[in-house]
C-alpha cells in the first residue's frame, strides 16, 4: 500500500497535513497516536469513506480513483459496526461475502467456532453487545481474507478468549500473505502484535519505524510518551 | 452484477422483517375495492346517511361504465391517497442507511454507487408495481362484476402507462431521500410536487409534454376510449429521461460523499 501527501480537512480544520506511508506485503502495521491525531480520518481516506483533498492511495499499484477494483483489494472494520438489528448475523455475513463474491461455508463456519459464537450466530444482530458485533466483523474479514486488513480499534469491547483467537487468526492470515493496518490506543496490544509502528501525530506521522529498532530504545510506552512531549 | 443481486436480496429480506412486503399490497387491494363499492352503492349510502334532502337521484340516470369506474381509481384512489401512502412507505429508502451508517458500510465494500441505488429503486418499484397491480385487478373484478366489462387490453395497455408514472414516483421519492435528513420533510417534499404534477396534468398541452403526470392521464385516457394517441409515447419518453436525470443526480450526490 502506497499512501503520498494525504491532505484532508473538515472546513478550517486541518486533520491531515500530507501523511505518507509505504506498507509492505506480510507487514502489520499499527497506527498509534493520541485523540484527535487523524488516525481514523486517515483509514477512512484510505477506505473510501471520506474523500481526500489532496494526495494519492494506492493498493497493490491499483488507485484509489479505480473504485471497484481497489475496493476489492481490502476488507475494512470501522470502529463502529453498522447492521441491521433485525437480520440475523449468519444472513449478515453471507450478503457481506457475497459482496466479494466468497461463498466457502466450511471456512466461515470454521471462524465462527474459533470467535465462539456458534450460539448467536443466528440471532438479529440487533441483540448482540459491542463485542459480539466486532467478533462478527472479524468473522466476515477473516472469511473473505482479503490482501490488506484495515482496522480501526479492532480489539474494543473483545473477550480474552476472543482477543487471542484475533491473535492467532491474524498470525495465520500473515503468513498466507495478507498484509495489515490497525489504529490502536493499547500500546501494549500494539508491541505483541505489530510488526512495525507508525506514530500519528496532528496530522503528520512523526515516526515509522519496524518494532524491533523501536523497542532497543525501550517500551513502546516511552517511546509514544517522548514522542507526544517532543514534538508538542 | 453480482453485487446488485446481493442487494436486491437484502432490500426484499428488509423488506420482509419490516412486513411491508404484506401491508403496502393489502392497502393497495382496499383502495382498488374501495372505488367500484363506494361508485355503485352512493346513492344507497347517501340515503342512509340522511344526506339526500335536496338532492334528487334520477332514478333514470345510466349507470357508470366500467372503463369510468376503473379510470377512477387510478385517478381518484391511486393518484391521490396512493401518492401518500407509496411516499411515506419509500421515504426512508435512502435517508435511512445515510442514518445509521449502512450506506457508507456498502459503500466501501466493493459496490458501485449504481449497483446500490438501482437494486433499491427496482426493487422498491416492482413492490409498488405488484401493489397496484392487486388493486388493479380487485378494481377490475368489482367493475366487471358491478358495471360493466372493460376490454382486457384496454386495462393493460392503461396499467402499463400508469407503470412509467409509477416509476417516476418512485424514483422521485428516492432523490428526495439521498438530499435530505428527515424522513418527515422527505415525505412532506415528495407528496407535495407529486401531488401537484398530478392536479396540473391536463391544464396545457406544453406542460403535459414534460410532467410524468400525464402518463396518468393517458391511462384513464387509454380506458376512456381505447385509444393509443402517438403524443403519448412522449410523455413515456420525457418522464424516462426525467428518471435518468434524477438516477444521474443521485449519483454526482452520493460520489462526492454529501451525506
Amino acid at each position: 500500500m502506497l499512501i503520498e501527501n494525504l491532505q484532508k480537512s473538515f472546513g478550517q480544520h486541518e486533520v491531515l497535513k500530507g501523511v505518507a506511508l509505504k506498507i509492505e506485503k506480510g507487514e502489520i502495521l499499527g497506527f498509534v497516536g493520541g485523540n484527535g491525531a487523524g488516525k481514523t480520518t486517515t483509514l477512512n481516506c484510505i477506505t473510501g469513506l471520506v474523500e481526500q483533498d489532496c494526495g494519492k492511495v494506492m493498493i497493490n499499484n491499483v488507485l484509489k480513483s479505480q473504485s471497484l477494483a481497489y475496493k476489492k483489494q481490502f476488507y475494512f472494520i470501522p470502529d463502529t459496526i453498522h447492521v441491521f438489528p433485525n437480520i440475523a448475523a449468519y444472513d449478515w455475513i453471507h450478503f457481506v461475502l457475497s459482496l466479494y463474491e466468497r461463498t466457502d461455508d466450511a471456512k466461515l463456519q470454521s471462524f465462527i467456532h474459533i470467535f465462539g459464537m456458534e450460539k448467536s450466530i443466528n440471532k438479529p444482530m440487533g441483540t448482540f453487545s459491542y463485542g459480539m458485533l466486532h467478533k462478527m466483523a472479524l468473522i466476515t474479514a477473516f472469511t473473505i481474507s482479503p490482501p490488506i486488513l484495515i482496522m480501526d480499534e479492532p480489539l474494543n469491547g473483545l473477550d480474552p478468549l476472543a482477543v487471542v483467537a484475533f491473535k492467532n487468526c491474524l498470525k495465520e492470515y500473515v503468513e498466507n500473505g495478507g498484509t495489515v493496518l490497525f489504529s490502536t490506543h493499547l500500546l501494549d496490544v500494539a508491541e505483541k502484535i505489530c510488526r512495525s509502528i507508525c506514530f500519528l501525530k496532528d496530522g503528520k506521522i512523526v515516526l515509522h519505524e519496524s518494532l524491533e529498532n523501536l523497542l532497543v530504545d525501550g517500551s513502546l510506552e516511552t517511546i509514544f510518551m517522548e514522542k507526544q512531549a517532543n514534538e508538542g | 452484477m453480482s453485487a446488485f443481486i446481493a442487494l436486491s436480496k437484502k432490500e426484499v429480506q428488509q423488506m420482509a422483517r419490516e412486513f411491508k412486503i404484506l401491508w403496502l399490497p393489502i392497502v393497495f387491494i382496499l383502495l382498488g375495492l374501495t372505488q367500484p363499492i363506494m361508485m355503485y352503492y352512493l346513492p344507497v349510502i347517501l340515503q342512509s346517511a340522511g344526506g339526500i334532502e335536496g338532492i334528487i337521484i334520477d332514478p333514470t340516470m345510466a349507470k357508470p361504465e366500467g372503463q369510468e369506474v376503473l379510470a377512477s381509481t387510478l385517478n381518484s384512489q391511486f393518484d391521490q391517497l396512493g401518492i401518500i401512502i407509496l411516499a411515506v412507505a419509500t421515504m426512508s429508502i435512502i435517508q435511512g442507511e445515510k442514518a445509521n451508517g449502512m450506506m457508507g458500510f456498502i459503500l466501501t465494500r466493493p459496490v458501485s454507487i449504481s449497483s446500490y441505488l438501482n437494486s433499491k429503486i427496482i426493487i422498491h418499484y416492482i413492490l409498488a408495481v405488484i401493489c397496484i397491480a392487486l388493486g388493479y385487478a380487485v378494481s377490475y373484478g368489482y367493475s366487471a362484476y358491478l358495471f360493466t366489462t372493460v376490454p382486457m387490453t384496454q386495462a393493460m395497455w392503461a396499467f402499463v402507462f400508469y407503470c412509467v408514472w409509477l416509476l417516476f414516483i418512485i424514483t422521485f421519492v428516492a432523490m428526495i431521500s439521498t438530499f435530505f435528513n428527515s424522513p418527515a420533510f422527505i415525505a412532506l417534499i415528495s407528496i407535495v410536487i407529486l401531488l401537484v404534477c398530478r392536479f396540473i396534468a391536463g391544464l396545457h398541452p406544453f406542460i403535459d409534454a414534460v410532467n410524468p403526470a400525464s402518463n396518468s392521464l393517458s391511462a384513464a385516457n387509454i380506458l376512456m376510449t381505447g385509444n393509443l394517441e402517438a403524443r403519448y409515447s412522449i410523455h413515456i419518453i420525457v418522464t424516462l429521461l426525467l428518471v435518468l436525470l434524477m438516477i444521474t443526480t443521485m449519483h454526482g450526490f452520493i460520489a462526492k460523499k454529501k451525506f
